[in-house]
């Protein structure tokens, strides 16, 4: 079942290009021949958009403002997610207050409060980077906790035997053999604050891709709301890439081979 | 309930009380404006009066069914898609970097354009949801298909079981838990999906309801729909599971929390 492997390199890339490059093309001679709506205009039109927004500092400034509300929420989010998580598993009276209160709120849509808390911090950077937070923190909290908890209880009680202090076992020990699930946690954690981002732009704001997406769409330039895409699908893959290869320097010591399914 | 049973389940569930307990004092001694952040007995009020008018019900059926559609087509495209990419090589090549490429991008921000094709009713919030949800389900059962034990599958070959009895008996069954923790990722995905969108721009559901309630600053009314939305959620959730532990009763798993 695993033939899929033999297939040779310079085959694999182009089959996977095929898709794309076709729907592209039906798309582009599609909008030049112009029997569409308006709404389809041609792809290298849009690029040409994108690149003289990109070239008047228009389109930085509002990826700047969605990457400071992504990446603020995600350092808090994170931030707090793994230092309780991990404390959550190796500390069993953290983790009993903890568990039911994840248990209950972690399949409900963070997003739900964002009308409230734009009530209460109002329709800026704050409320946006609260609820980026509170995405954030539940996949880094689940994934330290569980990577705390899955250490081999083992190398923790042969290190305890050779004499090291709770401290050491915790940042030699525990800490080293979390990680490959901590990564794992940030990953989703990294996706999650991008979407809520943009979420949360397009429901209310004065700035942001999101924002520039949904006023692009309103004064009917459809040219401008294609870059705004454009650009949060570059942050969010960008983003992804950039914590895969730290990742892996991260890594590189470990013989942890899982990677993907959870991604 | 015995006297130690009463103890381990005070031991277990201490902190929710808790946390609804210190919000109450916030909102009873007004350290926090009392308009933002209405006291429990408020909630419950607005919530009561909701579910009386109906109105609650009314969105919230409105948002379920949304959702639902969206979900129950990722589910059925997500599956078979992922389970053909890891059977033929030919879809493997053609759809893998559409789906690692894509992955971490922000679909969302395509919801314009699927109010542009599919109107502004309920139809673009299907899509979107489908297209939201598609990906982890796919991924999932892409990876679940691909990961079952090459020992098991020959063991069943050498037995002398045909190419079908191989795929319905060895490779489903031992794909089936990654698939359902792809259907478990998806779950929320599809309500955050429905929330948002409603928020932007509609005037029935959930999302509309709440961000109606706190733009007319009727923050209890808000926190119904919001208790609403957590309600569903976590109904949901438990159903998947309750699904998955008798479908999938060979393996123990699914801890309390996302252990998936």
């Amino acid at each position: 079942m695993n033939a899929a492997a033999s297939y040779s390199r310079g085959r694999r890339v182009a089959l996977g290009l095929a898709l794309p490059l076709a729907a592209l093309a039906a798309w582009e001679i599609s909008a030049r021949i112009g029997d569409v709506p308006s709404y389809l205009i041609a792809p290298s039109a849009i690029l040409a958009t994108t690149w003289e927004m990109a070239l008047s500092g228009e389109l930085w400034r509002h990826t700047g403002q969605s990457l400071l509300r992504a990446l603020g929420g995600y350092a808090i989010g994170g931030a707090a997610g793994i230092a309780m998580g991990l404390l959550a598993g190796i500390a069993r009276p953290v983790e009993r207050f903890y568990d039911p209160i994840v248990s209950l709120t972690y399949p409900v849509p963070k997003i739900v409060v964002l009308p409230i808390l734009i009530a209460w911090l109002g329709a800026g950077d704050a409320s946006k980077i609260a609820v980026v937070t509170a995405a954030v923190f539940y996949p880094t909290f689940i994934n330290s906790l569980y990577g705390a908890k899955g250490v081999n209880r083992l190398y923790v009680w042969s290190a305890r035997n050779m004499g090291a202090r709770p401290l050491a076992v915790f940042l030699k020990v525990i800490l080293p053999a979390a990680l490959p699930q901590v990564l794992t946690g940030l990953r989703i954690g990294l996706a999650l604050a991008f979407i809520v981002t943009v979420a949360a732009e397009m429901q209310n704001s004065r700035g942001g891709l999101g924002f520039l997406v949904i006023t692009a769409e309103d004064s009917l330039r459809f040219d401008l709301m294609y870059a705004a895409i454009v650009a949060a699908g570059v942050i969010g893959f960008a983003g992804d890439r950039l914590l895969v290869a730290l990742r892996r320097r991260a890594l590189a010591g470990q013989s942890v081979g899982k990677e993907g399914a959870n991604a | 309930m015995n006297l130690a049973a009463a103890a381990r389940f005070a031991a277990r569930w201490y902190s929710v009380p808790l946390v609804l307990a210190v919000w109450e004092m916030l909102a009873r001694t007004g350290a926090i404006s009392k308009r933002l952040m209405p006291s429990l007995v408020e909630i419950a009020t607005a919530t009561w009066a909701a579910l009386e008018n109906g109105d609650l019900q009314f969105h919230a059926g409105i948002s379920l069914g949304r959702a639902f559609g969206g979900y129950a087509l990722a589910v059925v495209f997500g599956v078979l898609l992922g389970v053909a990419m890891a059977r033929s090589r030919a879809f493997d090549a053609l759809f893998e970097p559409i789906f690692s490429f894509g992955y971490p991008v922000p679909k969302i921000a395509l919801y314009p354009i699927f109010i542009f094709v599919f109107g502004l009713g309920s139809l673009s919030k299907v899509m979107m949801i489908f297209l939201e949800c598609l990906y982890p389900i796919t991924v999932n059962a892409f990876y679940g298909m691909r990961a079952v034990d090459r020992v098991h599958v020959w063991a069943a070959r050498n037995m002398g079981a045909s190419e079908r009895q191989v795929f319905w008996r060895v490779l489903l069954p031992g794909a089936a838990p990654s698939i359902f923790a792809g259907l478990r990722v998806a779950l929320p995905i599809s309500l955050i999906v429905v929330i948002i969108t409603e928020m932007i721009g509609e005037s029935r559901g959930l999302g509309y309801y709440i961000s109606y309630a706190s733009a007319s600053f009727e923050y209890a009314t808000a926190f119904a729909g919001v208790a609403a939305v957590a309600v569903m959620g976590f109904t949901l959730d438990r159903v998947l599971v309750w699904l998955r532990n008798r479908l999938i009763f060979w393996e123990r798993g699914a801890a309390f929390i996302g252990g998936a």
